[in-house]
C-alpha cells in the first residue's frame, strides 16, 4: 500500500513562503507527476514529502499515518535524485545494497535483493563497476536500482532524466513507465518537461508559483485547460491566444470576424480570452483573414506561422500547403475546439471548470 | 622539429639547473659526508659505516628514535584527528563558524619564535599561566613544570605543535567537507544513514584524497619543524625531548659531530622518502582516479 494525502502544505524559507498551501491526494500505485516552471516549488514538495524539508504548514499522510515530522528514513520512501547522487568510491552493487546495509540485513539477503533489482533493470554485468565507469544512462538505472532494493511504499523522481541526450531520455521514460507498470508502487515524479508530464502521468499536477493550478489526467488537461497557464503550459506547439469578446452568435476577433462558439453562454460584450490549439485550427474559403509569414514542413505535418492584427498564430497540418510566406489565407477554428478564458482572472469559463 | 626540441631543453634548462644546485647538490653532499671518516673536521677516508656505526651505539640515538616518533607520528595523527574534528565543525553553517574560520589561522601568522617564547612562558613551573590557572582552581597542589619533566616534555610539545598546525589542516579539511556533494549526502539520509554513517560513509570517502594529502604534508611539517622544540627546551631535559632535527643541528653546530649528524639526515631523507612514497601509493589505488581499475 501506498497512498499519499497532502492538506494544505506550506513552506516558508525565512520569510519568504514558497508553497502556499497544496492540496493532493494520490491513489496508491498511481504514477503522479508534478509538473510546472522552474522555481515553482515542484523540488521543494517532493523533498517535503522525503522528509529532507520540514514544512512550515499542514499535513503529509501516508497510509492513514501522518508522517510530517519522521525523519526520512522512517517514512519508507525512496527518492532518486537528478544528478543520481551515486556514491563514487562504492560499486553498483554496493551503491544499491547500501540501505540494506545500514538496516543490518544480512549479506546473503542483500546479495540476493540487489541482484533481483539488478536483474529488472538489465544491471547485472555492471555490479562491480564504480559509478565513474558508467555512462548517464547506467548511472540513472543504478540510482533506480537503489530505490527499488528498498521496495518502499513510494518512489519520488525529481528530473531524473534532464542530464540524458534527448534520445536516451525518450527511452528511460519508457523504462521508468514499464517499471511502474511492473511494481505498481506510487510514483511521484517531478519535470518540468510537459510532454514527459503528458506521456508517462496517470495523474498530472500543475503547479505554478507555489499553488496547484489543475489536477487532472493528461487528456484532461489537453482538452480541458482549467486556466490560461495550463493550456499553454500543456501540448506543443503551444495553443493559441487572442483577446476577443462575446457577441451574440459566439466568439468575436477584435476585428470583428466570427472565430467560434464557446463551450457555455458567456453574456454578449464581455471581453475573452480565447485560446485553440494549432492542430484545431483550418485553412478555409472563409473566416479569419491572415498572412503567412512562414512555413515550416517537418514531414508528416507542416506548421504554419500567420500574422493576424497584432497576433501571431501557429496552426499545424497534415494536408499539403500550397501557400507562400506573404499569402492571404483564411483560417477557421475547428468545432467544439474553441477554449474561453476570463480575461483577467484568465480562468476557464468552460462549464464545470474548477473556479479560480 | 629539431630545433623546437633544442629550444624547449634551453628552456626548462634554469630550473634543472637550480634543481641541481640547491636540491641535488646538498643532498649528495651530505650522503658522502655520512659515508666518510671526519676527524676535526677534517674529512679522513671515504666508504666507510663507522658514522651509522657510531650513531647507532650511543643510547642518545634510540632515545631520539622514540622521541621522534612521538613527535612525528603521535603529531601527524593528533593534528589530523583534530584537524578532522574541528574542521568538521568549522564546516557548519552559522555565524559563529563563519567567524571562526577566520580567527582559526591566527596561530598561522605568528611567527614560530614568538609562538615558542610565548608557550615557553605559558608552561613554565613557577610562574607560567597555566601551571598558575591549575593550582588556582584546585586542579593540582603542587606547580607542574611541563617542559622540566621528561614524562610530560615530549607530550606538551606535541600539544604546542598542534595548536600550531592544526588550524591549516582544518580550514583544508573544512572546504573538502563543504564540497561534498549535498546529494549525495542527502541520498544517504534517504537510505537511512544517521549522521555518524553518513560521515562515515559519504563524507569521509568524498575528502579522501584531502585527508591523505593533508596527513602527509603534516608528516612532512613536523618532520621538518625545528624552531619550535629548539627555543623551548633545547632538546632537554637530558635529551628527553631530543628528536632528529635538534640532534642533527646540536651535533653538527654545537659539536661540530658532521659525520654522525649526516649519518642522522640521512635517515632522516629515508624517512621523509617513504612517507611520500606511502602516499603515491595511496593515491594510486584511489578510486576517484581516472582509468584504472
Ligand atoms: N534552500 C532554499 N532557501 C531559500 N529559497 C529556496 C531554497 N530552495 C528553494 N528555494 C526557492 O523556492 C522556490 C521553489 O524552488 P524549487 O522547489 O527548487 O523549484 P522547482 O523545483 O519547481 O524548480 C524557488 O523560488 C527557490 O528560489
Ligand atoms: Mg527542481
Amino acid at each position: 500500500m501506498g497512498s499519499v494525502a497532502l492538506k494544505d502544505i506550506r513552506k516558508s524559507y525565512g520569510a519568504v513562503e514558497v508553497l502556499h498551501g497544496i492540496d493532493l491526494d494520490i491513489a496508491d500505485g498511481e504514477f503522479t507527476v508534478l509538473v510546472g516552471p522552474s522555481g515553482c516549488g515542484k523540488s521543494t514538495l517532493l523533498r517535503s514529502i522525503a522528509g529532507l524539508e520540514t514544512i512550515s504548514g499542514g499535513d503529509i499522510i501516508l497510509d492513514d499515518t501522518k508522517i510530517n515530522t519522521l525523519q526520512p528514513k522512517e517514512r519508507d520512501i525512496a527518492m532518486v535524485f537528478q544528478n543520481y547522487a551515486l556514491y563514487p568510491h562504492m560499486t553498483v552493487a554496493k551503491n544499491m545494497g547500501f540501505s540494506l546495509r545500514l538496516s543490518k540485513v544480512d549479506k546473503d539477503e542483500i546479495d540476493r535483493k540487489v541482484r533481483a533489482a539488478a536483474e529488472i533493470l538489465d544491471l547485472t554485468p555492471l555490479l562491480d563497476r564504480y559509478p565513474r565507469q558508467l555512462s548517464g544512462g547506467q548511472r540513472q538505472r543504478v540510482a533506480m536500482g537503489r530505490a527499488i532494493v528498498r521496495d518502499p511504499k513510494v518512489f519520488l523522481f525529481d528530473e531524473p532524466l534532464s542530464n540524458l541526450d534527448a534520445k536516451l531520455r525518450v527511452q528511460m521514460r519508457s523504462e521508468i513507465k514499464e517499471l511502474h507498470q511492473r511494481l505498481k508502487t506510487t510514483t511521484i515524479y517531478v519535470t518540468h518537461d510537459q510532454i514527459e508530464a503528458m506521456t508517462m502521468a496517470d495523474k498530472i499536477v500543475v503547479m505554478r508559483g507555489g499553488h496547484v493550478e489543475q489536477i487532472g489526467s493528461p487528456l484532461e488537461l489537453y482538452e480541458n485547460p482549467a486556466s490560461v497557464f495550463v493550456a499553454g503550459f500543456i501540448g506543443s506547439p503551444s495553443m493559441n491566444f487572442v483577446r476577443a469578446s462575446a457577441g451574440a452568435d459566439g466568439i468575436e476577433y477584435a476585428d470583428g470576424h466570427w472565430l467560434g462558439r464557446p463551450a457555455a453562454a458567456i453574456a454578449p460584450g464581455r471581453a475573452v480570452i480565447a485560446g485553440f490549439r494549432p492542430e484545431d485550427m483550418r485553412l478555409a474559403d472563409t473566416g479569419l483573414p491572415a498572412r503567412v509569414a512562414l512555413v515550416e514542413p517537418t514531414g508528416a505535418e507542416t506548421q504554419l506561422v500567420l500574422r493576424t492584427g497584432q497576433d501571431s498564430l501557429v496552426m499545424t497540418t497534415r494536408e499539403r500547403v500550397t501557400q507562400k510566406p506573404g499569402d492571404l489565407v483564411h483560417v477557421v477554428v475547428s468545432e467544439g475546439k474553441l477554449h474561453c478564458f476570463d480575461a483577467d482572472t484568465e480562468r476557464s469559463l468552460a462549464p464545470g471548470a474548477a473556479p479560480a | 622539429m629539431r630545433h623546437d626540441r633544442l629550444l624547449a631543453y634551453a628552456m626548462i634548462l634554469p630550473v634543472v639547473a637550480a634543481v641541481l644546485a640547491f636540491v641535488v647538490g646538498p643532498t649528495y653532499n651530505v650522503a658522502t659526508l655520512s659515508l666518510t671518516k671526519v676527524v676535526m673536521g677534517m674529512e679522513r677516508g671515504f666508504g666507510t659505516f663507522d658514522n651509522f656505526r657510531a650513531l647507532t651505539a650511543d643510547p642518545v640515538f634510540w632515545l631520539v628514535m622514540k622521541n621522534t616518533a612521538i613527535w612525528i607520528l603521535g603529531g601527524t595523527v593528533l593534528c589530523v584527528t583534530v584537524g578532522l574534528a574541528v574542521g568538521t565543525f568549522l564546516a557548519l553553517d552559522s555565524r559563529l563558524t563563519g567567524w571562526l574560520r577566520a580567527l582559526i589561522l591566527l596561530p598561522w601568522v605568528i611567527p614560530d619564535v614568538v609562538t615558542a617564547m610565548a608557550w615557553k612562558w605559558m608552561l613554565h613551573g613557577q610562574v607560567g599561566i597555566i601551571g598558575q590557572t591549575l593550582q588556582d582552581t584546585g586542579l593540582t597542589d603542587r606547580p607542574i613544570s611541563f617542559l622540566g619533566d621528561p614524562q610530560l616534555v615530549m607530550w606538551t610539545l606535541v600539544v604546542v605543535l598542534i595548536w600550531r598546525k592544526m588550524p591549516l589542516v582544518a580550514l583544508i579539511l573544512c572546504a573538502a567537507i563543504r564540497s561534498v556533494p549535498d546529494d549525495q549526502l542527502e541520498a544517504a539520509r534517504m537510505d537511512g544513514a544517521n549522521a555518524w554513517e553518513r560521515f562515515r560513509f559519504v563524507t569521509i570517502p568524498n575528502i579522501a584524497f584531502s585527508l591523505t594529502a593533508v596527513t602527509v604534508i603534516s608528516m612532512i611539517w613536523i618532520t621538518a619543524e625545528f624552531a619550535l622544540p629548539w627555543i623551548m627546551t633545547g632538546g632537554g631535559p637530558a635529551n628527553a625531548s631530543q628528536i632528529m632535527a635538534t640532534y642533527i643541528y646540536q651535533q653538527s653546530f654545537e659539536f661540530f659531530n658532521w659525520g654522525v649528524a649526516s649519518a642522522m639526515s640521512v635517515i632522516n631523507l629515508l624517512m621523509l622518502v617513504s612517507i611520500v612514497a606511502l602516499y603515491l601509493y595511496i593515491n594510486r589505488r584511489s578510486w576517484a582516479s581516472e582509468g584504472s581499475q
